[in-house]
């Protein structure tokens, strides 16, 4: 807008108010009539749709799933676009880069429209990208709300490949008892927050950690994990075997369970299918 | 006391005619307030553009809901869980200032929203309202912070494991990540600091910051003025008679002057694209 558009905008606005009403009552009857509407809103869903009280933090449940609030589902699906991370699609991007160009987009708006057109049938680009934006966002909450439904609460996986007593037995208890099918789905069971780990096994996961592991495990010596090992590494510290990993670490589990939780993953999709 | 009162008054009516005279001469309160209300706005205004004040009543009732429930919450690991089932379950509704808080919140993010397309359709962050639209944007991006630091508050497992999530997210951010993590958390892990540190946020840090940015967003929207929607009958009005005058001087201007002129009152590309 050069000088000239912002005069003429000051004049007419001048004229505007000139032949205009009063603020007081005009305007604060229209903006309590609805101010009242959205209370009543509000009032009727809380009486409605009764707010209820989940299971305790840490008790021996899968029947929850960890999702943020339905109004972050669309930065929640965006980071499950991006999860398989590979070169080209980096996690970063739904994480970092995204979220703060889209913001640093928004506070710069009236800096980046400087044009004088104010009416929207004459800003064809600027309602474009209105309409783009709440697509996008619309689509990626309506993925977010319906995609992640989980079957939660399993108790047992279909496999075929686990003899009873074994390790890998031992290590699906405490895959399905610590809450990992809250998140992981394997062979249809289990949420979809992160990663399908049906054939996860398959995949040659490797990684070079020097540290010390918060739960020393037998066997699992660093730096280089690879195999069995891995699956150690990244359940104690997901950041240590597969940096931006958002996982948390579960480095409360004994040195046993973490040892037949690696076995019974490292054979998903090869042993036990 | 004037010498123009007429009538006698009760010595009560006197001292407190008084106390707002004292009160209205040092702060000059009328004169502010007459002009706050009695200030002249456009003639044509929209429905729409009653969403601003929709979403700062719902941070009114946020704030008192929220003042309830913090009279009943304990932001203790141990005792949190349970003074939400507490609050749900035994104190006297309870559960209704409970579900109007959580369901408050999902309203405020639907009003703000609206509220912020209503602003964008009608260009009213343009000219001269840039930092009107600045500070509104800032308030947004609180708004969804006090949604993501209440979440945690319920301390159930959803509520708990959604956001250690959330955290270890922020703290694979490059560079600053890991340190706003921390700062989050109040240390490198989710520990039993945390859920204090969130409700410090959540009651005192973000509310604190909103109030001063709603306070900013009032001043700049009063000071600026409401704006006109810009197909008011009005503007349209006015633009016909700019434009026609100014077809007239192109008119009596085109024979004697050097080169014709023409004034044309939209620029070309954007008469094209309003066709298509």
């Amino acid at each position: 807008m050069n000088r000239a558009d912002q005069e003429a905008y000051r004049r007419d606005y001048a004229q505007a108010k000139k032949e205009g009403k009063p603020f007081y009552p005009y305007a604060i009857y229209k903006d309590h009539v609805v101010a009242v509407l959205v209370f009543a809103g509000i009032i009727g869903m809380a009486i409605w749709q009764r707010v209820g009280v989940g299971p305790p933090v840490y008790s021996a449940t899968s029947t929850f799933e960890p999702r943020p609030e339905w109004y972050f589902y669309f930065l929640f699906q965006l980071l499950k676009i991006f999860k398989n991370q590979t070169a080209l699609v980096p996690v970063i991007m739904a994480t970092f880069v995204i979220p703060n160009v889209l913001m640093v987009l928004l506070l710069a708006t009236p800096f980046i429209d400087r044009r004088a057109e104010r009416r929207i049938s004459k800003r064809p680009f600027a309602l474009s990208v209105a309409i783009l934006a709440f697509m996008g966002m619309a689509w990626l909450t309506y993925q977010g709300e319906t995609g992640a439904t989980p079957t939660v609460g399993a108790t047992t996986i279909p496999f075929t490949g686990i003899t009873p007593g074994s390790a890998a037995a031992a290590g699906e208890t405490v895959y399905l008892t610590e809450g990992c099918s809250s998140c992981h789905m394997v062979k249809g069971v289990g949420g979809q927050v992160g990663p399908n780990l049906t054939t996860i096994g398959t995949a040659g996961k490797s990684a070079t950690y020097s540290g010390k592991l918060p739960v020393p495990v037998p066997g699992a010596t660093g730096p280089t994990y690879s195999g069995a090992n891995w699956f150690v590494l990244h359940t104690e510290c997901p950041t240590c075997a597969k940096p931006g990993s958002s996982m948390p670490a579960f480095a409360s589990l004994s040195a046993t369970d973490l040892q037949n939780l690696a076995t019974f993953l490292n054979g998903l999709g090869t042993t036990y299918k | 006391m004037s010498t123009t009162d007429i009538g006698p008054k009760g010595s009560a009516t006197k001292a407190g005619g008084a106390v707002v005279g004292h009160v209205d001469h040092r702060t000059g309160a009328t004169t502010g307030i007459g002009w706050f209300l009695k200030r002249n706005i456009p003639g044509e205004t929209s429905w729409f553009q009653t969403l601003g004040f929709a979403a700062m009543a719902v941070f009114g009732l946020q704030a008192v809901t929220g003042i309830v429930l913090a009279m009943y919450y304990k932001p203790d690991p141990t005792t949190a869980y349970g003074s939400i089932r507490h609050i749900t379950n035994d104190v006297t509704w309870g559960w209704l200032v409970r579900g109007m808080h959580k369901w408050g919140a999902s309203a405020m993010i639907i009003v703000v929203f609206l509220h912020m397309a209503r602003v964008f359709i009608f260009g009213s962050y343009k000219y001269p309202r840039e930092l009107t639209w600045v500070t509104g944007a800032l308030l947004l991006i609180m708004v969804m912070f006090m949604g993501l630091t209440g979440y945690l508050l319920v301390w159930d497992q959803k509520a708990y494991w959604a956001t250690v999530v959330a955290m270890n997210i922020t703290a694979s951010a490059p560079i600053i990540g890991p340190y706003i993590a921390d700062i989050l958390r109040g240390g490198t892990t989710f520990n039993s600091d945390t859920l204090s540190r969130f409700y410090a946020i959540h009651m005192l840090v973000i509310p604190g910051g909103i109030a001063t940015f709603i306070g900013l967003h009032l001043f700049l929207v009063s000071k600026l003025g409401i704006s006109e929607p810009p197909w008011s009958k009005r503007s349209t009005r006015a633009r016909r008679a700019e434009e026609a005058a100014a077809r007239a001087a192109a008119r009596q201007r085109g024979p004697r002057g050097r080169h014709e002129v023409t004034v044309d009152p939209e620029p070309q590309t954007l008469t094209a694209e309003a066709g298509q």
